[in-house]
């Protein structure tokens, strides 16, 4: 369960986007169609960003475990 | 460092001109969007989208509903209600274009300084079966009667069958600005091609970069090799991950479903398994160097099923993807050269950061295996 729990934020992401109501008709816009579906645009950039944080935070995770065990070689 | 420098100027750039820079003026959709033919002037209305209508007088804008390149009717009585919508009268011929119960016809638009616009299939016109096929009264070029099958009266209509051919769309004004492509259904969205394309790029180049240091590493057998290629191979994966949810988010408001099980979707995941899987075969070994060489042929034959997966197989089926025909990101179809302007830099800037992230990853590796003391 490892990858479930390494990929939550992805899953998460994944099920917001198939939940949300398919709205076709004319003049009946939800937000994400509104302005030209712009706002596609915006999440597909918040999308890019939130992958990258993810991934830095996991490197961040990475070094501060190689710095204690750097430290307790030390003592 | 220069380039990481580079690689954040050229993502912001790409960001700023791929949100600020305007779409194209275009038409979302005409109403009525049926109209039946014979019975006097159809008025139909034209709603816009980022267009300037008032800018010019309505007699310097021409309107048509085009069935093909020669023929088209041109639209009379134009009138200018704001920037977004016009009205405007079409005398249809009683006969279609085509000998079939009805026929959609495109709408085009010229405005000397908004350009051409135009809509597929804006409009469906029906031929009227209640009257006589058979004109009763021809009056020359201009006039024609026709006697209504249910009143008896004579209808008259100003244009015979012939006069489809009449006034066809040309002299148009090609305006060139800095703006992209106005695209039906997905508008804006078009803006994406900034972002979610060049992850493809990146993955690209990044997976490169990974089988050329596995290459290395299995002729070397010097560890920094193998360190390079997962990083590489890491940094890779990430930028798959994103091209595909961001693909799926665009997918769900262009196509209409998130996961459609289309071709270009399926072979992706499939060759992001692949990649996965690298990562289990490397750690399911307890000898490092056991487990890097196998990896490092492994990753040879990753990299070798990935051309097939992304671009071969999706162009032999049916896709909904765009792309599927000639060289996808250099061809004319998707791109015009303001995009070009954007989507280079933007190529560019996501694989620099990727040689970065990889490059942090190569470095956190090294110093681990130096502290755990592997080779």
């Amino acid at each position: 369960m490892k990858f479930l729990k390494t990929f939550r934020f992805f899953i998460l992401i994944l099920f917001l986007t198939i939940h949300l109501p398919i709205v076709q008709a004319q003049g009946n816009r939800d937000f994400m169609r509104e302005t030209g579906k712009i706002n596609v645009v915006v999440g597909v950039i918040l999308l890019i960003f939130l992958g990258i944080i993810w991934y830095l935070v996991r490197l961040d995770r990475k070094l501060t475990k190689l710095e204690y065990q750097l430290n307790d070689e030390k003592k | 460092m220069w380039w990481k420098a580079l690689s954040v100027l050229l993502i912001i750039y790409a960001v700023v001109a791929g949100m600020l820079v305007p779409l194209k003026p275009g038409i979302i959709y005409l109403t009525p969007e049926t109209a039946k033919t014979g019975k006097g002037p159809l008025r139909f209305q034209f709603h816009g989208y980022n267009s300037y209508y008032t800018k010019a007088e309505s007699k310097a804008i021409r309107v048509w509903l085009q069935y093909d390149e020669t023929q088209a009717i041109l639209g009379q009585e134009l009138t200018i209600l704001n920037d977004t919508t016009l009205e405007a009268s079409f005398y249809t011929p009683s006969m279609l274009p085509r000998e079939s119960p009805s026929v959609m016809l495109n709408a085009i638009i010229d405005h000397p300084s908004d350009g051409v616009s135009l809509l597929p299939s804006a409009v469906e016109l029906r031929a009227d079966t209640a009257m006589f096929t058979t004109p009763v009264l021809d009056g020359g070029i201009d006039t024609m009667a026709f006697m209504d099958a249910v009143t008896g009266e004579y209808v008259f209509s100003r244009l015979s069958a012939k006069d489809w051919r009449q006034n066809p769309v040309e002299n148009l004004h090609i305006v060139k600005d800095i703006s992209f492509p106005y695209r039906n259904v997905i508008y804006e969205s078009i803006r994406n091609t900034y972002y979610h394309v060049p992850m493809w790029f990146a993955l690209m180049f990044m997976f490169l970069a990974s089988v050329v240091y596995s290459v290395k590493y299995l002729r070397s057998q010097d560890g920094d090799d193998d360190r390079k290629a997962v990083a590489f191979t890491e940094a890779g994966l990430l930028f798959g991950i994103m091209g595909l949810v961001t693909g799926m988010l665009w997918a769900h408001y262009a196509w209409g479903a998130a996961w459609s099980n289309d071709i270009k979707q399926l072979m992706t995941a499939v060759a992001l398994l692949i990649y996965l899987a690298y990562f289990i075969l490397r750690a399911s070994f307890d000898e490092p160097e056991k487990g890097a060489r196998l990896a490092a042929v492994y990753n040879i034959f990753a990299f070798a099923s990935l051309i097939p997966l992304l671009y071969i197989v999706p162009r032999m089926f049916a896709s909904l993807h765009p792309g599927a025909t000639g060289s996808p990101a250099f061809g004319s179809q998707d791109l015009d050269n303001t995009m070009r302007m954007v989507f280079y830099p933007s190529i560019i800037g996501f694989t620099l950061l990727g040689v970065w992230i990889a490059q942090l990853r190569y470095r956190y590796l090294k110093l681990r295996d130096k502290v755990l003391g592997i080779y």
